[in-house]
């Protein structure tokens, strides 16, 4: 339940704030003139926020699709981001969003036919290059497609553009518009996954493992392609147990001609966003891990990440070949 | 381990009249500070909760506001609330309001505070005004202190511990110059639970922003026992806090009771951390 929305005056007649606001008809509607007074704003209580969020509709009026960071990508050339959304629905302990902005309340951008019109721009642009997009960086991309519809949005153009990829990662069980609308090759639905024990204690309010599976199995039994992102890797009593558990679960209940690809990425935190992070949650069983500063980064030692990468990796190899594999390095 | 520590919230109220404040000075059981202060100061015995009777207007708001705060040495975990009467002619005559959205004649900008989650009471946005108003219908709720209240707290806390309350007290019905004393304390008395309710939150969340940010157990005792300087007493601080999730005081003291520098105290709880295979089903 969403107790109050901020409406920026801008967009309070979009159709899409309509639309939006039509799903909230217990909310308190403030309006306001830009979302920058609500959002990101210091003296804020990021842990008190994230118990009860706000909604804000705002206008995005620039930076609609940006280089992805390196070591991002599944095999393209070049790799472009958009969110339409700032925040995600859900409280993993890991999640770089803790740290990113100082407010937890969720900004969706309702002016998506700007994000088209950049998305053709860098298309136009990049003729005969192999490009990825990835959907809400920013954001789970399919958390709230029920508010939003903008999977559904953006899906239009990459039916146009059919050698260009687009990936949506997320941890929802969201099935629509993927469920009733004809599979296509170059969307990748990739789901964040880690075993279920670990995924309990660290995926607050997100769905559990076996339902993400179960979402995954029906997607790709339509003919979705299908990415897997175990990302990040999680150390712990017994991992090696608990991941081979969940790759074999994984493997013999998808089809793997379904298989995009799989990425295997280690936890990262830069310095600073980690002190954030332990300063909010200090308590939190992740910070127990044998996590130390290693160049710039808060992260396992070299020894644990590589063996913890390549168990997975080995294990991989028995179902899937090797150029499927890839290493999320951010 | 935290139902160890001593619970404790702090809040800080703003009111701006004697007679609104009488009936919370009463539930609070807050008395007068026992020397002369710039403007009326009331405590309870722990400490926990003052209140300050800050005049009429905005500049009044504003001093008393930041004067509290230092006089009462508040922390940024303070819950700060400001509860008085406004003008109307949206809501009903003794109705209490929770503010939402604060604007004035003089900032293009408005300011928009949070308010408790789950609140069964309505909210409403608040003018400020810098004289009293007749003309009630511009506006939701009408006051002369709210946005300087709120633009000082703003300053020492989170907005998530700032809140204002207003009582519904005069409107084109009820003609601001029929107000008395003894209906204004009324007023504020008809809503005393309601308010007591908010106030409850406001405390609970302070109290448990006290509790995370509470040193560890051990810290003064091991920093008693060794000399650590800022940076090491720092690291100390966290490599007990992520210790002391999976194992206890004796354990710890056991660890480093042969140290003799708080070099090898921060080497020794870092291979203890270092070696550390988190149990997952435990949490």
């Amino acid at each position: 339940m969403i107790e109050t929305i901020y409406v920026e005056e801008v967009i309070k007649n979009h159709p899409r704030t309509k639309f939006i606001l039509k799903k909230f008809k217990k909310s308190r509607i403030i309006l306001i003139d830009k979302y920058g007074e609500i959002f990101n704003k210091r003296n804020q209580n990021f842990r008190i926020q994230k118990s009860n969020p706000c909604l804000i509709l705002a206008h995005k009026k620039d930076g609609f699709v940006l280089p992805a960071p390196e070591g991002f990508g599944i095999g393209s050339s070049k790799n472009f981001y958009f969110s339409h959304m700032y925040n995600c629905i859900y409280d993993c302990r890991y999640c770089f969003l803790q740290g990113m902005y100082s407010s937890a309340n969720y900004v969706i951008f309702v002016n998506f036919e700007d994000f088209d019109i950049a998305i053709k721009k860098i298309i136009e642009k990049n003729v005969n290059t192999k490009l990825t997009f990835f959907s809400g960086y920013d954001c789970d991309s399919l958390a709230f497609e029920n508010v939003t519809g903008f999977a559904k949005h953006i899906l239009s153009i990459f039916k146009t553009y059919t050698q260009i990829e687009i990936e949506f990662r997320t941890k929802s069980i969201q099935k629509q518009p993927f469920f009733s609308l004809k599979p296509m090759k170059n969307v990748i639905l990739a789901y964040s996954l880690m075993p279920e024990l670990m995924s309990n204690s660290l995926d607050n309010k997100a769905p559990s493992i076996s339902r993400r599976i179960s979402v995954i199995s029906e997607l790709a039994s339509k003919g979705w392609k299908i990415g897997l992102r175990f990302d990040p890797l999680i150390h712990g009593e017994n991992w090696k147990e608990l991941y081979k558990e969940l790759l074999e679960n994984i493997y013999n209940n998808i089809s793997t001609d379904c298989l995009h690809s799989v990425s295997f990425g280690t936890l990262r935190f830069p310095k600073r966003m980690f002190k954030d992070i332990f300063k909010l949650y200090p308590n939190e069983p992740l910070f127990t891990s044998p996590l130390s500063l290693n160049n710039k980064m808060i992260s396992y030692n070299i020894e644990i990440e590589e063996e913890m990468t390549s168990y997975c990796k080995n294990l991989s190899l028995r179902y899937i070949n090797e150029d499927q594999i890839f290493k999320c390095s951010i | 381990m935290n139902n160890l520590k001593i619970k404790k919230s702090s809040i800080r109220l703003v009111i701006a009249l004697k007679e609104e404040a009488q009936v919370i000075l009463n539930y609070f059981r807050l008395k007068p500070v026992n020397e002369k202060t710039i403007y009326p100061i009331y405590k309870n015995e722990e400490e926990t909760h003052w209140l300050i009777i800050s005049g009429i207007g905005r500049s009044n708001a504003a001093a008393s506001t930041a004067y509290l705060y230092s006089y009462s040495k508040a922390s940024i975990y303070t819950s700060w609330i400001n509860i008085g009467i406004a003008g109307s002619d949206k809501g009903n005559y003794g109705d209490l309001y929770l503010v939402d959205k604060i604007s004035t004649y003089q900032r293009k900008t408005s300011t928009y505070p949070s308010t408790m989650p789950k609140a069964t009471l309505p909210k409403m946005h608040l003018f400020t005004s810098d004289i009293p108003i007749s003309d009630y219908t511009s506006y939701e709720l009408i006051d002369m202190e709210g946005s300087a209240f709120f633009d000082i707290a703003s300053k020492l806390t989170s907005k998530e511990f700032i809140c204002l309350m207003k009582v519904i007290s005069d409107g084109p019905k009820n003609d601001i110059k029929e107000m008395t004393k003894s209906k204004i304390s009324n007023l504020i008395k008809v809503n005393l639970f309601k308010i007591i309710d908010v106030v409850s939150y406001y405390e609970r969340i302070s109290e448990a922003e006290f509790l995370i940010i509470d040193k560890p157990e051990l810290f003064n005792d091991i920093k008693s026992k060794w000399h650590f300087s800022a940076t090491q007493s720092f690291k100390l601080e966290t490599l007990l806090r992520r210790i002391e999730n999976f194992c206890n005081k004796k354990d710890i003291e056991k660890i480093i009771k042969n140290c003799e520098t708080s070099s090898s105290v921060i080497n020794v709880l870092n291979l203890k951390i270092k070696n550390n295979l988190v149990n997952w089903s435990k949490f």
